[in-house]
């Protein structure tokens, strides 16, 4: 099959496979999760080929307004696909034990397909208006998803759409100017015009996108909807919304910024001395700091990795905001990172809620013991953010603080390094809350989940190392992006960075730790061998030691929360609500206006007639 | 020449870890000697820490609550010693060309993060909440020292040591503390949270929590803690000196520097009593944060 087939036959293959599924799903439950992880791998192979292929097909003319519509890959657009390919068949796989025996799984599997598949199809999209229509099936299919389980679920799931459609609308206002000015939708074509408009102009297309991109990215203020859908979405599609779903933001800033304004163009997008980027950098900054912190102070699992997502979608935003070389590298491949992360954490905390049946990190304790698969890839998935040595994040975390120093902008480094203490905090927490300390008498009879479900989260485990240790895979396929979008390309060995760039030899690491854990098992193994006791052999410092009971999970940072607590509320979150409140008491008086009586109504229009006269004699005279 | 430099290196990555946990041990049995006194009393002998260790190494029976108890001891000890190797010392600069101060902070890390790991795996209270008090006085103290160190970085306009170090080379007028007095002032006062050494010994008091993350290690779990903890003090001066005091042109004037640095500290602590959890917090996020921020300030401000 050429390359052209091969591109061509994707974006069918993945909206005509969440139909089929859907359809098999009337016949037979088996042949439908069949035919789902079928297709779902589907368009893994299909992207993967593509790798380091430039191709592009039109696929329809608009007859009426003289545009076509076209799909292209390049780099950048691999990069995404590649991510959202595997995201999906690794959660689809996940699904398949996860969902069992759940309601409406026809409409279930059809929606995360279709969730796919849109988001392929805005990677894909060479013009704007194929990009709003995906992005318009992607809002509505997350949609569905986020309020699939019903109750809450579906007001988180309409704080989720208005805030989408704001975004939307943006979207569109931007797209239809753009055509209104250059007479086409198609990307390239307009990163070639638009270099003779004006700066304003530019500055109005830019803002636009960045509300609809920072919206699906979540970046404050604009971030209120994701710590709530994803509290209430299923575990498999949270791995998918917060891994890769969100990050289109990302995908749509490299495009918008990089791959139309261009880095010429943004540099000229300032008032006085601020650039427009030292802006989103600082927003980005904000971003980062107090979403981190406030991830700290959650007990549900799910919602403290969402506060997560938000802090760290910060940290793409910085570095690609920042525009150094190393910057953009940073942001791209931090995402990539944080995609297999977080996508690891979710799949590991829906496997402990679907055995335990709780997610609130107050009642679990010791189930490494029952799960230890899950455990240790959560602890992997921790690590990641952290960005640990020897793990993907410590790599892409590295590169951005390097270039913001290096560059002269110290405050903004101490927001990234403050976070990742945050993020230290909140992700011990989450590992000692949920699998360390003892087990609860209820929990004892847990087991360790399905393989089907061991499986992607192993599989994103090793992701996480591999990219750790030998970060030159990935950072080559970011390499290419840089020079497709004209921006100069990091250089990179596998594990070694050129002196040039920086000090950092990931395999060295590797075997200073792998030496040093060695040197240590030696003296450790010449002592004499330990005896293992039971979880209630422990020492009580003489006090009474409650069974069932002594464990130290609740407030674990209390002491700290009782001095930043006040500082880290969602006060964004609130004043939408008051605002909320506020508009919905006005249209509470505003709707008394209409009381149903006939009378009324006249009198009304006897008062319009009268105003009107009024207006009309005093205009004569005035 | 080739191999008698890789020759070289091999012995100094070799001989780095018995230097730091010599210097570890030794200071701590100084420190106990100093506060013994200052308090009137005699004290132990100098090297009772290496009794301790020896004791502890061979004593009768040991107890595990798993394999992760027993991997995060590991864990903790291995993160201190690679830490080590990273931090030019002196003349002796192992691995610094494999990883500058941003990768030193990172695997800084490791160590408490082995400790956590192990302390979470003894399923014991106190430990969790030793462990939930040690990040509490990391995430105080991390604030002002990260402030520090990147007003560091910002003003010698390089993220890797040896060249921190070679920035300071000159005349003493070059070193770290008097480029950057606020920074070093600042670091110099959150040195005793950073070593988790009175008053900010809440993470493992004994006398409240039962040594908190240390509670349910014995024998030679309790001796590795030991090692590590002496490693962790050899790491913590260290850097200070590379930072702040031009390093070392031999190992004998650093490693009189840290001997230098730790006495003043000693002395100090020595006459402090243990603030509570969120005393320490408040204190390291006023005066030294303030102090620290104000350095980096000017450091910024001086780019422009």
């Amino acid at each position: 099959m050429d390359m052209e087939t091969s591109f061509a036959a994707i974006l069918p293959v993945a909206f005509g496979g969440a139909l089929l599924v859907y359809l098999a799903g009337k016949v037979s439950g088996a042949l439908r999760n069949v035919l789902a992880v079928l297709l779902a791998a589907a368009p893994v192979a299909l992207v993967a080929v593509l790798y380091g292929r430039e191709v592009r097909i039109v696929y329809y003319s608009l007859p009426f307004l003289d545009a076509q519509l076209a799909l292209r890959t390049d780099a950048l657009a691999w990069l995404f696909a590649i991510a959202v390919a595997a995201i999906g068949l690794l959660s689809i796989v996940f699904s398949l034990r996860y969902m069992q025996g759940g309601e409406r799984l026809d409409f279930y599997y059809f929606a995360m397909l279709l969730v796919n598949a849109a988001m392929l199809g805005i990677v894909f999209s060479a013009d704007l208006l194929s990009l709003f229509v995906f992005w318009e099936i992607l809002s509505w299919a997350t949609y569905l998803l986020i309020s699939y389980r019903g109750g809450k679920a579906v007001a988180a799931g309409l704080k989720y759409m208005v805030m989408s459609i704001a975004g939307s609308c943006a979207m569109l206002l931007a797209v239809a100017s753009l055509y209104a000015t250059c007479w086409t939708f198609d990307i390239a074509a307009l990163a070639r015009q638009v270099g003779a408009m004006s700066a304003a102009y530019r500055l109005f297309i830019l803002l636009m996108f960045v509300l609809a991109f920072g919206i699906k990215n979540a970046i404050v203020p604009v971030h209120v909807w994701l710590p709530d859908a994803h509290s209430e979405a299923v575990s498999p599609f949270s791995a998918v919304l917060s891994s890769v779903l969100v990050r289109m933001g990302i995908y749509g800033l490299m495009l918008i910024m990089y791959g139309v304004l261009g880095q010429g163009g943004l540099a000229e997008l300032k008032l006085g001395p601020v650039t427009f980027a030292h802006v989103l950098c600082w927003v980005a900054a904000v971003t980062i700091l107090v979403p981190l912190f406030i991830a700290m102070l959650q007990d549900d699992a799910k919602r403290l990795i969402a506060w997560s997502s938000v802090g760290h979608g910060g940290y793409m935003v910085l570095g690609i905001a920042f525009g150094t070389t190393l910057g953009v590298a940073g942001g791209l491949f931090h995402a990539l990172n944080y995609a297999a992360c977080v996508a690891l954490l979710f799949l590991a905390v829906g496997a402990v809620e679907h055995r335990t049946g709780t997610r609130d990190l107050n009642e679990l304790g010791g189930l490494m013991k029952r799960m230890p698969v899950t455990f240790v890839t959560a602890l992997v998935g921790v690590c990641g953010l952290i960005g640990v040595p020897l793990t993907n994040g410590f790599v892409s975390k590295w590169f951005i603080y390097k270039t913001l120093i290096m560059e002269g902008h110290p405050f903004l480094a101490l927001v990234a390094l403050v976070g990742t203490w945050a993020t230290i905090l909140y992700g011990y927490k989450l590992i000692h809350n949920a699998f360390l300390g003892q087990l609860p008498s209820r929990c004892r009879e847990v087991r360790e989940v399905h393989f089907s479900m061991q499986l992607p989260m192993i599989l994103l485990a090793l992701a996480v190392i591999l990219f750790g240790v030998l970060p030159g895979i990935p950072v080559r396929a970011i390499s290419s992006v840089q020079v497709s979008l004209g921006l100069e390309a990091l250089e990179s060995g596998l594990w070694a960075l050129p002196p040039a760039v920086g000090e950092l030899n990931t395999i060295n690491i590797l075997a200073g730790v792998v030496a040093s854990l060695a040197i240590v098992y030696v003296g450790f193994a010449l002592a004499k061998k330990a005896r293992r006791v039971d979880q209630f052999d422990s020492y009580g410092a003489g006090s009474y030691v409650p069974p069932d009971r002594y464990q130290y999970s609740v407030n674990f940072y209390q002491r700290a929360h009782e001095l930043i607590g006040p500082y880290v509320r969602d006060r964004v979150d609130d004043f939408y609500g008051w605002l909320v409140a506020k508009a919905e008491g006005f249209f509470e008086e505003a709707r008394k206006i209409y009381t149903g009586n006939v009378n009324t109504y006249a009198a009304y229009i006897v008062l319009l007639a009268a105003l009107l006269i009024v207006l009309k004699i005093g205009g004569q005279f005035g | 020449m080739m191999a008698a430099s890789t020759v070289t290196r091999i012995v100094s990555i070799a001989a780095l870890p018995v230097v730091g946990f010599l210097v570890g041990v030794l200071f701590l049995g100084l420190s106990r000697k100093i506060t013994a006194r200052i308090h009137r009393r005699y004290g132990p002998p100098l090297y009772q820490p290496i009794i301790d260790v020896v004791k502890l190494l061979t004593q009768k029976e040991n107890i595990s609550h798993g394999i992760l108890f027993d991997l995060g001891i590991l864990l903790g000890l291995a993160g201190a010693l690679i830490t080590m190797v990273f931090i030019p010392a002196g003349g002796l600069r192992p691995l610094s060309a494999s990883g500058d101060f941003l990768v030193v902070l990172y695997l800084m890390l490791l160590s408490p993060l082995g400790v956590a790991l192990a302390a979470g795996a003894s399923e014991n209270p106190n430990a969790s909440i030793g462990v939930s008090r040690k990040f509490i006085l990391a995430l105080g103290y991390e604030v002002p020292f990260l402030m520090a160190a990147l007003a560091v970085m910002t003003r010698f306009q390089t993220t890797s040591l040896l060249e921190v170090v070679s920035c300071q080379e000159g005349s003493v007028l070059d070193w770290g503390v008097f480029v950057l007095p606020l920074p070093a002032v600042a670091t110099f006062l959150i040195l005793p949270a950073m070593l988790g050494i009175r008053p900010f010994d809440f993470a493992g008091a004994p006398q409240e929590i039962a040594s908190g993350p240390m509670v349910e290690l014995g024998g030679k779990y309790l001796a590795f803690a030991a090692i590590q903890g002496a490693l962790h003090t050899y790491v913590v001066l260290a850097l200070f000196v590379d930072l702040f005091l031009g390093g070392g042109a031999s190992m004998l004037t650093f490693l009189a520097k840290m001997l230098a640095v730790f006495f003043v500290g000693v002395c100090i602590n020595a006459v402090l009593p243990r603030f509570r959890v969120e005393q320490g917090l408040r204190y390291l996020w006023k005066w030294p944060t303030i102090l620290a921020f104000f350095g980096l300030l000017i450091v910024a401000l001086r780019l422009e």
